[in-house]
Parts: structure tokens; sequence; C-alpha cells
């Protein structure tokens, strides 16, 4: 187990690496320095700017240092967006509030997903099964921008008995400002959810240990609920990690339509001004924390399945 | 009698050989051997029903998928016939039909209307002059006489509270006087000039999602946004499967070394947030290669300005991230197809490994790779719209269903339909593609059929 | 045997089918036999031949879309096919258990043995303590040959071998005491010796118990290690019945004489050949009007292409539906009438 999860851990910090390098590669690639766009200095203060920031160095030391001063937690200044500020202490700022809407979205998604799906594996080929396969599948096909304007539209729109939940993040407004980011950010995961229980549900009961438990003389509900559940929720855990990681990046979309502070619609107004320590930093910060939680998601899943942990040793 | 110790039912399938001993029914001949044509002909043909007619034959019961499929023909209809009928373009302003509702009011009612909105602003408000007048008279009445400054105050006022009947006020009125003149809404948006050419006997084809601010169609608009979100999602899925199969197919048929190395690499771009780095990428080379464009010659530069840099940056970012599902699927195919025997006697005859890998191999996890290829379409114009929608993807003046989207945020609870249109069909493209995907995967994969 | 008390198990005339989008496969088309108590009955026939499915039908587990359509089935004096839902629940583990093909897959991976073991027992025995109930399931374990029994209560399925899996399976199943166990070719998929240690417990557990057998197997030499009877099924019917030793020396059945002379044998002759039964079983979707068997056979008749041959009695309790049989008891009868 120890084995298995240093070699995860390295395995994470290897994608972290891979995925700064390209970040800080692509980044230097794009042609203008970045001052360009404001009015534009003269020569001297360019080159003062270029090397007050380092921008003077060749490609791979300016990499050496900018990775050096990641691993002091230093992610560079922000250059336009708040001119001069820290990108870390923006970045953990504005965090905490995307994780919170992300976390309260991705709980809602699971608790009603799960459940969702294994009332569809109970009812195959029914009515209930089809409709719900079909609004999950609608679900999964409705990008968050879609789900987040029609809801805006439904309630912000003419219909004044239906302005109950504020449309604009506006924290004095309590749990109720909660509602709508997070109703948008968690449909998808939650039909994702949804359809991947309803099929692991059915896979379990296809398995010939619930043949064996009917045969004991088990009652049904005991065959659902500790044979089939049980061996149904173990590949679930594997679609956390995802899960995850799409919560945040709907985030994007979702704060920037309900304007919350948060990271997400930070990034992406620092895409729109091309503040690219931002950006960088942003990408890295959000990369770093969707790998760990993939690589937790994966030690999860080990632990919860006796079969895996033991047969296999370490690996 | 020994018989009798059997008990039989009295409903048994088998045949009571008293009963056929007593009647009679057995002629010497039906001894006689059968020949091998009567045993052949015995049989009933069953009809032998090859892999894909077995394959059709499930999905075409399957209703949802097929109505999905419907949805599909008429979309791909819809986004490639379709702009040939409208005779608009998507980048033409038509001016004078700025702002269209997609219905419209006929000639006759509006001049109805103008002409109640008339009869009532008489009435209604006065005029700035009137109310000077009125004012002045009444401070007259009490004995004094009005400052310039006062007279400057009520001359606001009266502006403000035109401006207000103007504005939102009369258009609440205008609301009711419609419903009390029982004028209702046509389909279809026409701007004024354009009524008034089709009551000259013109032919005018309406606008039928209406017009966005600058005066453009917005039905030519979204059928030109599915056709890039279409194109988008089947080329970046037939490039994830060019990918995603060589890759796979070498690295499982090789195995040992090439294939440990090359599963590390996949593993590392497997938890490699895709979403997050396909932003990078494109937001990134998105100035590069408008750079590119702007600077270079040559057709690598004529290919790159037609395709567009942001559309490139897509298929960059699939062509890097997305294959590795598919990989991995074949990989595993590949593996375990390349245990069983007449690969080893394809091998054992001399065949070279690339006709191996065609000839063997892909034929036999194509069910496979067809799912994953039709699922992967659905993802990859999510994907795309995504974009669009943050402003990364496709570039303006190319419609985009995303970025419509995007543009119709600003006036949303005016022009609603601006917003839901796109989002619409954006919507019911993805979701037919997922449907249709799921039904092929239970056609043409038994065992995975829930 | 008396006429008052009722067999253990009588089945008559049962027919199973399979509701598929192509239409109706009847996988099982009316078969009878009865078991008495502490008999051993063996199922021989190939793949498909719907023994399994019959073995279902009297566990009341079959998947849809099987469904009986016919016959009736009669435990103990009891219809079987008329129990509630609540009555088929206690009578499943209890009073008949069932042991299947394929260990690995048949324990539930994520519980341990014990927790499986004492599972069984308190779905049908709700006062007994949990200390009882796991004295009981390792009392149960030692019985079926496992060691280190404290130990092995605490470990996940996928820590036993095969063997000590279908041990458990056996430990499971008898652990209620059924008086019939049903075992669908329970040492298919182990190895040769783990196969006899597995047939050689079964014999042991057979003695102590008392209980009734039925064996559903394809190989017909663990049929002649166990059974008392034997039923060979083909294309969904019984076509041959009759205890052990005449199925074995006075094969009545043309398909019976092709099992027995495609199985090796030890104490053959080195030149003698295994012989396979030529082609392959018929379509079970629109079974042909005549003996399912006749394309194959080599002795096939007009009339075997045209009508269902009866059961013909072959010898004591011995019976075998072939118009072979018919043929000779004709010949009898009318060398007797001269």
């Amino acid at each position: 187990m120890g084995k298995y999860v240093i070699k995860r851990l390295c395995m994470a910090l290897v994608t972290i690496f891979f995925v700064t390098c390209l970040t800080f590669l692509l980044m230097n690639a794009v042609p203008g320095s970045p001052w360009l766009s404001e009015k534009t200095p003269s020569e001297a203060t360019l080159a003062a700017l270029n090397a007050k920031y380092g921008l003077d160095q060749p490609v791979p030391v300016q990499l050496l240092k900018y990775l050096q001063n990641l691993l002091h937690g230093d992610f560079g200044v922000s250059l336009k967006m708040q001119k001069n500020r820290d990108v870390l202490s923006i970045i953990l700022e504005m965090f905490p509030v995307s994780a919170k809407v992300g976390a309260i979205a991705l709980c809602w998604a699971v608790l009603v997903g799960v459940p969702l799906g294994c009332l569809a594996a109970f009812k195959r080929g029914r009515l209930t099964d089809s409709f719900l396969r079909v609004v999950c599948t609608l679900g999964i096909s409705m990008p968050s921008f879609v789900v987040a304007s029609i809801l805006l539209v439904v309630f912000a729109g003419g219909i004044q008995a239906l302005k109950i939940f504020p449309t604009l993040f506006d924290p004095s407004q309590g749990w109720k400002t909660y509602v709508l980011p997070c109703f948008a950010l968690g449909f998808y995961p939650m039909c994702y959810t949804a359809r991947q229980t309803r099929s692991a549900m059915l896979d379990s009961l296809n398995q010939e240990y619930i043949k064996t438990a009917r045969a004991k003389g088990l009652k049904n509900g005991r065959i659902i609920f500790k044979h089939a559940l049980r061996n149904a929720l173990i590949p679930v855990i594997t679609y956390l990690g995802p899960q995850v990681a799409f919560t945040l990046c709907g985030g994007f979309v979702v704060e920037s339509v309900f304007s919350i502070p948060g990271l997400g619609r930070y990034f992406v107004q620092s895409i729109q001004n091309r503040d690219y320590p931002v950006i960088m930093g942003t990408t890295i910060f959000l990369a770093s924390f969707i790998i760990l939680m993939n690589m937790a998601v994966d030690i999860l899943y080990k632990i919860a399945d006796p079969r895996i942990n033991l047969t296999k040793g370490g690996e | 009698m020994a018989e009798k110790k059997m008990k039989r039912c009295p409903v048994s399938f088998q045949p009571d050989i008293e009963e056929m001993l007593n009647a009679g029914s057995l002629s010497p001949e039906d001894f006689e051997s059968a020949s091998q044509t009567e045993k052949e002909e015995f049989i009933p043909d069953r009809q032998s029903v090859s892999y894909w007619k077995d394959a059709w034959r499930r999905l075409r019961r399957n209703v949802v998928a097929m109505v999905a499929l419907g949805v599909i023909i008429f979309l791909v209809l819809f986004a490639f016939v379709g702009p040939l009928l409208v005779p608009y373009d998507y980048d033409q302003f038509n001016k004078g039909a700025e702002n269209l509702h997609p219905y419209h009011y006929s000639l006759e009612d509006q001049q109805r209307l103008e002409a109640e909105v008339a009869a009532r602003t008489q009435t209604g408000t006065k005029s700035v002059d009137e109310m000077i007048a009125e004012a002045q008279a009444e401070a007259e009445a009490k004995g004094e006489k009005l400052s310039t400054v006062d007279i400057a105050k009520i001359r606001a006022q009266a502006k403000v509270a035109q401006q207000n009947a103007q504005g939102g006020e009369s258009e609440v009125d205008t609301e009711t006087l419609r419903k009390e003149l029982g004028i209702k809404k046509k389909l279809f948006g026409y701007s004024a000039d354009e009524l008034e050419r089709k009551a000259a006997g013109e032919q005018v084809f309406p606008h039928v999602f209406g017009t966005d601010m600058y005066g453009r169609d917005i039905l030519v608009r979204v059928m030109y946004g599915a056709r890039v979100s279409m194109s988008v999602g089947i080329c970046a899925a037939l490039l994830v499967l060019l990918i995603g199969a060589t890759y796979g197919a070498i690295s499982g048929y090789c195995g040992g070394k090439v294939d440990a190395v090359m599963q590390r690499i996949v593993e590392i771009i497997y938890s490699v947030p895709e979403m997050l780095v396909v932003l990078l990428i494109a937001t990134a080379l998105k100035p590069i290669l408008t750079e590119f464009v702007n600077t270079q010659t040559g057709p690598l530069r004529d290919f790159v300005s037609v395709l567009g840099p942001n559309l490139i940056s897509l298929f960059i970012a699939f062509g890097m991230l997305y294959w590795v599902t598919m990989s991995r699927i074949i990989r595993g195919q590949v593996l375990q197809l390349k245990q069983q025997e007449y690969v080893t006697a394809a091998r054992a005859l001399g065949a070279s490994g690339g006709r191996i890998i065609r000839r063997h191999l892909l034929p036999n996890c194509i069910g496979q790779i067809v799912v994953t290829t039709c699922l992967q379409i659905p993802s990859a114009i999510f994907l795309e719209s995504f974009l669009s929608y943050l402003g990364v993807g496709v570039s303006a003046p190319l419609p985009s269903l995303g970025s419509m989207a995007t543009d119709a945020l600003s006036g949303m609870y005016t022009y609603t339909y601006r917003l839901i249109i796109p989002s619409l069909v954006l919507s019911i493209m993805i979701l037919s593609f997922n449907l249709f995907g799921d039904g092929l995967r239970d056609a043409l994969d038994p065992k995975l059929k829930k | 045997m008396s006429e008052q008390k009722p067999k253990l198990l009588e089945v008559k005339d049962l027919k199973v089918s399979f509701f598929t989008p192509a239409g109706e496969v009847k996988a099982v088309g009316g078969i009878s036999y009865d078991l008495d108590y502490g008999e051993v009955m063996g199922v021989v026939g190939e793949s498909g031949s719907g023994k399994s499915q019959e073995a279902y039908a009297i566990m009341g587990l079959l998947q849809q879309p099987g469904k009986v359509i016919g016959g009736s089935i009669t435990f103990e004096g009891e219809d079987v096919l008329h129990f509630s839902k609540e009555q088929m629940t206690s009578f499943r583990g209890s009073r008949v258990a069932m042991i299947f093909q394929n260990p690995m897959t048949c324990l539930n991976p994520v519980y341990t043995i014990g927790n499986q073991l004492v599972e069984a027992l308190r779905a049908h025995d709700k006062s007994i303590s949990a200390e009882d109930a796991r004295k009981r399931a390792m009392e149960m374990m030692e019985m079926v040959g496992i060691n280190n029994v404290e130990k092995r209560m605490k470990q996940y399925p996928h820590e036993f071998s095969g063997g000590m899996r279908q041990r458990v399976m056996i430990a499971m199943g008898l652990i209620c005491h059924p008086q019939l166990l049903i075992a669908d070719e329970p040492t298919t998929a182990l190895d040769v010796t783990i196969q006899a240690q597995i047939l050689e417990l079964m014999k042991d557990l057979q003695k102590k118990t008392g209980m009734g057998i039925i064996f559903i197997t394809h190989n017909l030499g663990v049929v002649a290690d166990i059974c008392d009877k034997v039923s060979v099924m083909y294309a969904g019917r019984i076509v041959e019945q009759g205890p052990v030793d005449d199925i074995f020396y006075h094969a009545a059945h043309p398909y019976t004489l092709g099992l027995l002379r495609s199985m090796p044998r030890v104490d053959a002759e080195s030149y003698e050949r295994l012989i396979p039964i030529e082609g392959t079983p018929v379509d079970m979707l629109n079974p042909p009007e005549g003996c399912p068997f006749a394309p194959r056979c080599e002795h096939c008749m007009k009339i075997c292409l045209k009508k269902m041959p009866p059961y013909v009695e072959v010898g004591e309790k011995h019976r075998s539906a072939c118009w072979l049989r018919v043929q000779e008891r004709l010949n009898r009868e009318e060398s007797a009438d001269e």
C-alpha cells in the first residue's frame, strides 16, 4: 500500500511538472511582450520592465527560475489585473470561494446522482428507467453555460413569483445565493454520476455472487443494499476524480455567469486581459489540485476494494 | 407391465407409446433409414446473421437511438444544406433589421397601434412647454412669479417624465394596448422595410429566429454555428481515432519495454486535467497563430488562415490529450487478441507486423472503435462550445453556438431567444449524438448491454 | 416405497421458455423425473441442453426473460411453482441449496468469508445469536476440510484458491441442512486433482447428511463416480433416464452412446479412438417436429424426422426416447405373436 502511494505520488509530481513546463513554454511562445497592449512604452522603459521581470534571459533559464520560484511558493506578480500583486495571494484569496461552491455542487451531485442511478437500475427497462436515462443524457449534453443561462432566464426573467433566488452573487443573502450556481455546476456531475451508478449497479446485479445471494435465500432488499450496492459504489469512486476537475472547469463559466468572485471568474478575466503570470499561476495551481485529487481518489479506491490492495501487494 | 411403473403426466409432451402402438399409426417404411439429404432438410435453415446485420437489427429496434439518428440527420441537413436555402449570410449586416424579434406585427396592426398611441398621448402626457405654462399660471394665481431656477427644475422634471413615458412605461402601455386591440404576434421577424417590400408583392425571406444587434440573421448564424460544431466534433473524433488507434495498436502489439514506456506516457497524459490545458493551449495559440498568419506566407499560412487559429488550436489540443482513452481501448483489445491463435498462425506464415495489425487485429476491435469514436463527437462539440463561450474558441466573424450564447448574455432578458436558440440547438445536437452513441454501443457490443 | 410419503422432489412435464426478441426459445421442453430422499441424480448434457435452466426453475432463480410455462415441481408434497415470494425466499437456502460452476465469481469479493457464511445461516434462523452463528460457520468450514478456520473466516474470497472457494460454497450451501443440494457443474472450473477432492468431499457429506443431490454436469465420469441414477438431456428433453449402471452398460439412446464413446477411458485399449458426436445441436429457437437428435444420429430413420419418439422402458426404471427402441419392441411383439 505504501509503495503504491509513493508510486502514485511520483506519477502526480511528474504530471504537475509536465503541466508546468507546458504552461510556461506556451505562455512564452506568445508573441509580443505583455506590455504592448497598453500605450506603447519607450524602448528604455520596455528594457527596464523586461529586466525587472527577468524577461530578457533565454527561455530555459527563465523556466528554471520560474520552477525554482514555484518551489518557494512564488508564483510571480500580476502584470495587469491587480498590478504587482502576488499571484499566490490572489489565488489563495479567490480559491476558497470557488472551492465552497464546487464542493456544494459536487456533494449534491453525488447525493442525488447515486440514488437516481440505483433507482434506474432497479426499474431497468421500465418507464422510470427510460425517463431517467433521457434526463441524465440530457444533463451530460448541456454545457454548464446552457444550464446557467436557463436558470437565469427562469429565475430572473419576467415572472415575479420566481424571483426567489438571487442570480447575482451576494453573500448577504446567505444560502439562497448558492442555490442557482451550485445547481448549475452540479447538474452535469449529478447526471454523470447517475449514469455511472446505473451501469455499475446493473453490472453488479448481473454478477454471479448475486445469484449466490439469492440462492442463499436472502431477501431482495438485503441483496441489493448489501451485496450489489457496495460493489457498485466502488467504481463510482473512480469517477469522482474527473468530476472534481470538471466541476472546477465548469466553475469558470458558472462563476462568470453568476458573478461569483471566485478563482474561475478571475481566471477567465485574466485570459481576456492576457495577464500571463496569473494565467500560469492559476493553471498550475488548479492542475496540481486536480492531479492531487485524482491521486487521492485512486488511493481511496484501492482502500475501498479489498481485492486490490492485498492481491497485488503494492502494485 | 413395466411401463406402468413410470408415472406419466397426462399433458406430457412425450407421446404415449401404447397409444401409438394401438392406433397402428406406424408403418414399416417409417423405420427405413433416412437419407443424408432428408437429414439435412430436417434442420430448418437458421438464417446466419452477420455481425453487422445483427447489430443493425438491434439498433433499429432501439427507438431512442433511431429518433436520435433522425435528429442527427435533420441537424446535418440543417447545418449543411440550410444555409443554401436562406438568402442571408452569417456575416451580412441587414440594415434596418437590427434587433428583430422572431415575430412581427403586420403593417395594418402597426398603423392601428400607432393611431391609438397617438390618440392616447395627446390626452396623456403633456409637453414641457405646457407644463411650464401650467406652473406659471399656478404661480400667478398665488401672486408669485417663477424664478428661472424654478423653470429649469420644472423643465428637467418634465423631461424625465417624458423619457419615462417613451421608455419603460410606454412599453408596458403598448403591450396592454396590443392586447386591448386584439393585435396578435405573427411568426418570423421582418423589418419595417421588409414588410413594406412584402406588401408591395416582393418575395422576402423572413428572419425566422429574428436578428441580432447588427442585423445579422440568427437562423443562418445558428446553421453555421451548428456546421462548425459538427465539423469540429467529427474532425476531432477522427483525429483522436487516428492517433489513439495507431498508438494503442503499436503499444499493444510491441509489448515489453516499448509498451511500458508508452504506457507511462499515457498515464501522465491521462492525469492531466484536459479542459484546463485545452483552455491554456487555445489561449496561447490564438496570438501565436494570428502572428503566424500575419507575418508568414506560403501554403501553410493559407491553411492556417482558412481554418482559423482557434480551430487549429482546438485540434492540436485534441491531438495532444484526448486520444488516450482510445489508445487504451485499442491496446487492451490488441493484447487480448494477440493471444489468439489466428494471429500466431498469421505470424507463422510470415506476415509482417503492420499486416497483422491491419488485417487481423483492427477488424476485431472495430465495434469498440466505432462506439468510442461516435461518443467522442459530442464530447468534442461540448468542449468547443465551452471554449467558444469563454471567447477562445472559433474566431469571429465565424459564428459558433457557444459564442452566440455569450453574445446574447448582455440582452438576455429582452432577447431571451438569442440565448435560448443556440443553447437549445447545441444541447439537442450533443444529446442526439450521445443517445445514438449509447444505442450504437448497445447494438455493437451485446456484452455491454445493460 | 410407500405411497403416502411424497418423494423429495417430483418434477412433471416442466417447461421453461425464454422470450427473446428473436422469438421463444424452449430451453426446457417438458421433462419429468423424481428424486427420493438421499438419492443422487446426475443430469448430463452438453452446453445449452437446458440442464442448468431446469435447476434454476426449481430454485426460482430463472432470469428474465426466462419463465416456467408449464408442468409442476413438487418438493416434499408442496407445489414449489405456486410459492409466494416470501415462501420462495425461505425455501431457498434452507430446504434446497445450490452451488455454482464458477467459485471464483460466486462469492462477493468485498465481504469476508465469515460474513457471507454467517449471513446464509442468519437469513433463515433469525433467533440464532451472532456468536452461535459464527461457531456454526466455523464448524461447517472444518467439515468441508478447511484448516485454520479462525483466520480463514476473516479473509476475503480472493485470498482463497478455486478449490477452497468451492469448499466455502459447499459449506455455505449446507449450513442450513437442506434436504436437497443442486450442484451446477461444481467441478468444471477446477483443476482435475481439485475436482477429485471436491467430488470426494461431496460424496462424504452426502453420506453424513443423507441429503439428496442433483448433480449437473457434462462429464460422464463424474456421474459414474457419485450418482445413483442419471438423466441424459438433449435439446431441453430427457432422452434417457435410468440407474447409473444401466446407463453405462446398457445405454439405449444413440446420444448416450455417443457421449460414452467420446469419453476417454483409462481402461481402453490403446488403439481405441475417441469418437466425437458429429454435427451441432439444434437451434432451440425453432425446434424441429421430430427427434431433435435425428440429424446427428447415425441410425436416423424416416420417422425420426417426423415424430417425437415416445419413452420406451428398456429395463428396470430405465427408459429411453428413441424410435430404435420402439422398433425393437414392435419386432419383439411380432415375434411373440407368431
